[in-house]
């Protein structure tokens, strides 16, 4: 009961506090929500991004000189 | 019905004032209205007000949170498309720092969309590149009419034929090579092999100073 009437005290009595709580609270949720979504999307296609792909393109091109495929 | 408004007005009026003149201390907030009574409804146990008073804080904050985050990426959208647009950035000019491409490197910058290849020629490529006879080249075009300056080469990495980018320090010809139909350009970045058509282009560049160049 402590915690909560400290709460209250702290953050939500003036509403200078709750107001600049409320900004943090966008921010970081912003932030938070791109780094964590984009985390799990690209998790979810691991094997299919190019991040993934790049080091064994590059590798056929050094093993192989000319390609005809036309 | 009027009448009965009045006499209670009337009625709870008069007990204000009579209250008032009675004692100075009255509580100002003591409802004289007859109302009826909640307390069967209300929260019962006096220690949880603070947690439910901070649930509803809480719940109001989160509101305010989620439209603060609309109205912030709204503004951001907005302000977005005052930056500078894509004929703006298009007309833009590239500066390189000469110092940061080690001898006989490639380098590829991007200047209005499209790659540009830099590369730091040794004196030996300069030589092989001046070596070659022209009138046996597709496109003749000689080394120093390509260069302002022999030990940087520039040109843009866009392949003459349908315009993929070739790929540095391969092919038979010691300089680039397009992977998509077997372009082989040289040292210069002339066509010597496959099907394109001319050299690589030359874009308008210029040395602001040794170590700078300006492209564009």
């Amino acid at each position: 009961m402590a915690f909560y009437s400290s709460v209250f005290n702290i953050v939500f009595k003036r509403n200078s506090t709750f107001v600049a709580s409320i900004f943090a609270a966008t921010f970081l949720l912003q932030v938070g929500l791109d780094e964590g979504v984009t985390r799990w999307y690209e998790n979810r296609n691991k094997g299919k991004l190019w991040a993934d792909l790049k080091p064994k393109v590059l590798a056929g091109f050094e093993t192989e000189e000319a390609e005809d495929d036309e | 019905m009027l009448s009965r408004l009045s006499i209670r007005s009337a009625r709870s009026l008069g007990l204000a004032q009579a209250t008032r003149s009675i004692s100075a201390t009255v509580p100002a907030f003591k409802s004289t209205y007859d109302s009826p009574d909640f307390t069967h409804y209300l929260n019962s146990s006096k220690g949880s007000s603070d947690k439910s008073r901070d649930f509803t804080y809480f719940m109001v904050g989160s509101y305010g949170v989620l439209g603060a985050a609309a109205a912030k990426s709204t503004v951001e959208a907005f302000l977005t498309t005052m930056s500078a647009s894509a004929d703006v950035l298009a007309m833009a000019k590239v500066e390189v720092k000469l110092n940061a491409i080690p001898l006989g490197k490639n380098v590829v910058v991007k200047w209005q969309g499209k790659p540009v290849f830099i590369r730091h020629r040794t004196p030996d490529e300069i030589e092989e590149a001046n070596e070659v006879d022209i009138s046996k080249l597709r496109d003749p075009q000689a080394d120093s009419d390509r260069v302002k300056n022999p030990e940087w080469l520039v040109m843009l990495g866009i392949c003459t034929h349908l315009g993929c980018v070739p790929i540095g320090e391969a092919g038979d010809f010691d300089g680039w090579f397009c992977p998509c139909h077997g372009s082989h350009y040289d040292i210069s970045g002339r066509i010597r092999k496959g099907p394109a058509p001319l050299n690589l282009e030359i874009p308008q560049y210029e040395f602001a100073d040794p170590e700078t160049l300006v492209v564009g």
